[in-house]
């Protein structure tokens, strides 16, 4: 009997740490899960006092819990890996304004809204296998060109539900026209090599493999393989593999971006500004720059060797405002669906 | 009072009506009844009533001065300290024998048994499985484990349904021999729920035939055989045969298939009156030079005895039971004589 | 009094029928509001596709999971061949590996410079291996990774109802002149038949609420279509009218299971039960039922946790910065309250039926453990939404503030929710185990003098103790492995080894989950072997 009762005020104790929360702290949700940001929150608690804690879990499982949560909820800042996940969160009206004179001039204006900000930039790159393809074939090679008949059976690419897939078409809406897209999409689906499956890297092995000659894939996946972190095997194979990037002679490569935002009902919200301001400093910027091998998002800060020797100085695309990613979605994914890409 | 009463019970279940205005009961605490009737007709039902299992729908039933089910009143069946002991095996299948047996132990709250567990074991010739499972035992066994169980709670009302159903003939003697033995000395009293009359004979101070929804009679066993009230009474004994007579003159009977047949007649007939009589097989007499001579259609060898089934000029079937002696002549023979004089010694007539 | 009773009985399920029932009405009512037209794009495009998927992969892990449970438990039960022993055991052990587990180690080996690369070119280079080895993925892959995480369900139920077959059953069929296959297909099959189809609806339901290995593999299953017109296509309604959709198939498992049960009771061991004699094999067929388990059990089991060791082996450095002691203990606490609060509620619920033999009653329960089917992440949502409205309520009917806190972003949601996923299995799983004890066993009870109350605690507990603690297991264990709704619904800085698991694979870190799903598979199994060791001795 008395077990029985320490258990239940072990548990209804339980439930109520869980619902006080301490003051010098930052509550975040976040969909980027790196081991090496732990670290930097980490440093971020030295620096400043204030206790990052972490919900980390799907973009849209994260909105919509904090949707509910409302007014109660204790999440102070909300961390995407991607533009479109942002807008429909700011779509939602979950964040508040920031107001921060550091991050309007370190973050370019195309990566950034009043209510949120990037923090670091991905590109969505073309990658190739030079045994199979080359140097003629990507002069001046757009994304635009991967519906010619040149690439029957050639590419590689994840499904259609792939948030950076879908950002892409999203990007390439928003310069080209929903027609021109759909045209365009119903030549790329056809040049695919194999039915869609597995992640990015997963294509770039492909593409080493020879399964296909070229994917279209996220740029640091390659640094993460050349790293050695994912064994021998996969080192070798990156090496296979060369680098593009499509659009040099326009617009730029497409740009993704992991970003963030102040919640609307932060408790702690000024430590959120910090937050957002830490992770935007030079500092933090080159810790993620280092061990994520992503583009940092302001000036100054050295990319990793590993992913510097593709090349520093390729046109990004700095004219397309990645909030268009959101706008463009439900538009992208519907002429994806319709072209039959899976 | 009584000490156990069954008054005008009705019960019927979604279907059908199983008891119709049912009622009997047991003078003296110790005293041991049977129930008898073909199977189906709800013999069952009144030990379910009894032990609280099923709720009747009219009537009481009153076990030592308390009420145990009426229209208002319905005492849980672990209230009663009634015990039925089930038909089919009801051992708990996670307990071994003794396990069960000590679970109704653990429940007697009418002081310690006569008799102790392994003496009542030993009398039931399970002591050897006492730390056997029910599924590691044969049928019988775990019925007798059963009725243990019953008995060792020391029950105010014991039920024991077809308590032998399971047994080889030699084992059931022996085991009736001292259950009847147990049930003396423990002084309970039970209602025995059976279809063989030699059981409920031996047992039952008191047998109640139920036939169609109702007692036919309930009478001491005495009574049953030698005053049985009506004629499906000898329909379900399988007594012999009734033939019509006229009462012709003092103590003598008229047949037209066998002629006169001498009795001592209850005065309450009458000279010239027609009636029917009981004729049972053992009221017939082999004599080979009769001149009542009878074609035998079938034969029956019972041991000492034969049964033979006749045929009279009316085509009536009449049985005659002869000690086996005769059986050699009567193989070769198509005609039965029968003796004359016909006597009937305990007369029963309708 | 009669009727008394019976309300009493009907108000406990009757609340946990409305709890369970929270989520399938705010689908239901999801039905009435508006909807993008994702749903209509879909059904131009791709929405038979998607059913046609489902349909597929839940026919081929049917197939396959009976094929290996049915089959491995018949041996074990009415055989004797060289390592029975071992296997009738160890074959529960692969319970240990999640699905998505499963996906991983079956892609790493696989895949292009897998692990199946990296061996054969350890053995002999010069070849381009990548060609040779097969490509295990798409449907193929979540097919073998279902049916070799999910045939257990079937093997231990199907092999409990065997168990409770009397041999004369079988010398009855030999008397008859049936050899070995007839008696398996015309006597043992029919006769366990509840228990296959209750492995097989638990089955079913698995599959069809699977998200981490279909979307692995990116098979386009109805749990996807659900996943996807939420979370990329940001419509919860379409995403609610396909889980109604889902539920309207689950009902159907629901409806052949409690028809087939109803029309025979076979369970019960009759008065002549008899134990069955096992029959030794000898020389080939021996060896070829050898194999067979052999090759079940190093599928199931071997093969991933070989891929785990493999991983922490070649990745030495990740395996230093984990909390393993925290999220132990995370895992206990989630664990013991929700077994234990399972556990009470399926036993007062069974009893209640039990008293009762009422049919509404037991239509009362089917509906309470159709929450099983609600895909993790639907749960997850509705109770959600569910959660924010009711403390809504609650603020403005007794003036508090901050009752929402209480709800959310505390484990109390996450119990709620493990309990109306697991009920089922609770409910069911005692249930199984309860018809097996007779009815007449409790009037047999009555008449030795025990209360309703006694029968209950002194007969039926005992009866179903080692049921009891069979369940907690299977409820422990689906808990450790529960993803989805853990992830979604747990407190700040709350992990367990799946949530932890799942956070390095999501993020392309598939060889850092090794160290979490390694522990959660020893656990796993250390309860597996406790059990085996102390519960079921002779199983």
């Amino acid at each position: 009997m008395l077990k029985k009762k320490a258990f239940f005020f072990i548990f209804i104790f339980q439930i109520i740490l869980q619902s006080t929360a301490l003051s010098k702290e930052v509550n975040i949700f976040t969909s980027r899960h790196y081991e090496s940001d732990i670290k930097l929150y980490e440093i971020f608690r030295k620096n400043t006092g204030i206790k990052v804690n972490i919900i980390s879990g799907e973009a849209k499982a994260l909105e919509k819990r904090i949707i509910e949560e409302g007014k109660s909820s204790k999440a102070d800042v909300f961390i995407t890996v991607d533009a479109g996940a942002l807008g429909s969160a700011h779509d939602k009206g979950i964040f508040q304004e920031i107001k921060s004179k550091t991050l309007e001039t370190s973050i370019p204006k195309n990566f950034r809204t009043s209510h949120w900000v990037g923090i670091t930039k991905r590109a969505r790159v073309i990658y190739y296998n030079p045994e199979k393809v080359t140097s003629e074939d990507l002069k001046n090679l757009s994304y635009e060109d991967l519906s010619s008949e040149k690439w029957k059976n050639r590419i590689a690419i994840r499904p259609s539900s792939n948030i950076y897939n879908i950002s892409l078409v999203s990007s390439i809406i928003e310069n080209q026209g929903v027609e021109k897209t759909e045209i365009w999409l119903k030549g790329f689906v056809k040049n695919f090599s194999r039915e869609p499956m597995g992640d990015d890297r997963a294509q770039i092995l492909a593409v080493a493999a020879k399964e296909a000659d070229i994917a279209v894939a996220n740029s640091y996946y390659i640094a993460i393989m050349l790293s050695g972190e994912k064994g021998e095997e996969q080192k070798k194979a990156a090496k296979k593999v060369k680098v593009h990037f499509p659009n040099q002679n326009n617009r730029g490569t497409h740009m993704n971006i992991s970003g963030a935002g102040i919640l609307k009902n932060a408790p702690n919200k000024e430590n959120a500004r910090k937050f957002i301001e830490f992770l935007l400093s030079k500092e933090a910027q080159q810790h993620i720059v280092n061990n994520t091998y992503e583009y940092p998002m302001i000036k100054g800060v050295k990319l990793n060797p590993l992913i510097e020797q593709f090349g520093s100085e390729f046109k990004q695309d700095m004219t397309t405002k990645v909030d268009s990613y959101f706008k463009n979605q439900s538009k992208a994914l519907e002429i994806m669906k319709i072209s039959g890409w899976r | 009072m009584n000490f156990f009463e069954y008054k005008n019970v009705d019960f019927s279940n979604s279907k059908n009506i199983i008891l119709e205005n049912v009622s009997f009961s047991i003078k003296n605490k110790g005293q041991t009844i049977c129930l008898l009737g073909p199977s189906g007709v709800g013999k069952t039902t009144i030990l379910r009533t009894i032990a609280g299992l099923k709720y009747i729908s009219n009537g009481e039933i009153i076990l030592n001065k308390k009420i145990l089910s009426n229209n208002k009143i319905f005492i849980e069946p672990e209230k009663r300290n009634v015990s039925l002991s089930f038909q089919d095996n009801a051992l708990f299948p996670h307990f071994d024998i003794e396990k069960n047996i000590k679970l109704a132990i653990s429940k007697n709250n009418n002081g310690p048994l006569f008799f102790s567990t392994d003496e009542l074991m030993d009398l039931f010739f399970i002591k050897h499985l006492k730390k056997k499972y029910p599924h590691e035992v044969s049928a019988g066994e775990a019925q007798r484990a059963c009725v243990i169980r019953s008995i060792s709670k020391n029950p105010d009302l014991l039920l024991l349904d077809e308590p032998f159903a399971n047994l080889d003939h030699n084992l059931k003697e022996i085991i009736q021999k001292n259950l009847k033995d147990i049930l003396k000395k423990t002084f309970i009293t039970t209602i025995i729920v059976t279809h063989d009359k030699n059981e409920a004979f031996y047992f039952g101070d008191y047998c109640g035939v139920l036939l169609n929804k109702k007692f036919e009679q309930f009478d001491t066993p005495f009574n049953l055989h030698y005053k049985p009230q009506t004629k499906k009474i000898l329909e379900f004994f399988n007594r012999g045969t009734l033939i019509p007579v006229k009462f012709i003159k003092k103590n003598t009977l008229y047949n037209d298939d066998l002629g006169e047949i001498n009795a001592e007649v209850p005065t309450t007939f009458s000279i010239n009156q027609s009636f029917e009589i009981l004729i049972q097989p053992e009221d017939l007499h082999f004599d080979e030079s009769s001149n009542l001579q009878l074609e035998i259609i079938d034969r029956k060898f019972n041991g000492s005895n034969s049964i033979y089934v006749l045929n009279t000029k009316n085509n009536n079937k009449i049985s005659a039971s002869v000690i086996s002696d005769h059986y050699r002549i009567l193989e070769e023979n198509k005609k039965f004589g029968i003796k004359k004089p016909i006597y009937i010694s305990n007369l029963i007539c309708f | 009094m009669k009727n008394l009773n019976n309300k009493i009985w009907f108000i406990l399920p009757f609340i946990i029928s409305l709890l369970v029932f929270i989520p399938i009405a705010i689908i239901i009512y999801s039905f009435f509001l508006e909807t993008s037209d994702y749903i209509s794009l879909l059904s131009k495009t791709y929405l038979l596709n998607y059913l046609v998927q489902t349909f597929i992969l839940l026919i081929s892990v049917i197939f396959l999971t009976s094929i290996l449970g049915i089959g491995s438990a018949y041996f074990v039960t009415f055989y004797k061949f060289p390592g029975c022993n071992f296997f009738s055991w160890s074959l529960i052990l692969s319970f240990a590996i999640p699905g998505y587990i499963y996906a991983y180690s079956l892609n790493a080996f696989f895949s292009n410079y897998g692990v199946g690369y990296t061996l054969l070119n350890f053995i002999y280079s010069g070849i381009n291996y990548n060609e040779v080895i097969p490509k295990i993925n798409g449907i193929k892959g979540a097919i073998i990774s279902l049916s070799f995480s999910l045939f257990v369900y079937v093997y231990l139920i199907v092999r409990i109802s065997f168990n409770y077959q009397s041999q004369n059953m079988i010398d009855a069929a030999k008397n008859l002149g049936f050899g070995p296959i007839k008696i398996f297909t015309r006597i043992l099959l029919p006769a366990a038949r509840p228990g296959i189809i209750v492995g097989l609806s638990l089955v079913g339901m698995e599959v069809l609420s699977d998200f981490g290995t279909v979307s692995f593999f990116s098979v386009n299953t109805l749990t996807l279509a659900i996943y996807d017109s939420w979370l990329i296509y940001d419509d919860l309604t379409t995403a609610n009218q396909f889980s109604f959709y889902l539920i309207l198939f689950i009902f159907l498992f629901f409806f052949i299971e409690n028809y087939t049960r109803s029309r025979s009771k076979f369970h019960t061991p009759s008065k002549s039960f008899k134990d069955i004699k096992k029959i030794t094999l000898k020389g080939n067929k021996a060896r070829f039922v050898t194999l067979f388990f052999f090759l079940i059990f190093f599928c199931s089991f071997i093969f991933p946790l070989m891929q785990m060791i493999y991983w922490i082996v070649k990745f030495p450095k990740f395996y230093g910065v984990f909390e393993f002691m925290e999220i132990f203990l995370n895992t206990l606490y989630l664990i013991s309250i929700s077994t234990s609060i399972l556990i009470i509620f399926s036993l007062i619920i069974n009893y209640g039926i039990r008293l009762n033999q009422n049919s509404l009653l037991s239509y009362l329960t089917i509906i309470c453990t159709s929450g099983y089917a609600i895909p993790g992440v639907i749960m997850a949502v509705t109770l959600l939404t569910f959660f924010s409205y009711f403390s809504e309520i609650i603020e403005k009917l007794f003036y508090l503030n901050n009752i929402k806190n209480f709800f959310i972003g505390t484990t109390f949601a996450l119990f709620v929710a493990y309990f109306i996923r697991f009920f089922s299995l609770a409910v069911n799983g005692i249930k199984s185990g309860y018809e097996k004890l007779n009815t007449s066993m409790d009037s047999a009870s009555a008449m030795l003098g025990f209360s309703k109350l006694k029968t209950f605690k002194k007969i039926h507990l005992s009866f179903l103790k080692k049921n009891l603690i069979l369940i907690s297991l299977l409820i422990a264990i689906d808990i450790i492995k529960e993803l989805p709704m853990t992830l979604i619904l747990r407190p700040y800085n709350f992990e367990t080894f799946a949530t932890k698991a799942y956070y390095y694979a999501s993020q392309d870190l598939v060889e850092l989950a090794s160290t979490p799903s390694l522990l959660l598979v020893l656990i796993t199994s250390f309860l597996i072997l406790i059990l085996k060791r102390f519960i079921l001795k002779d199983f």
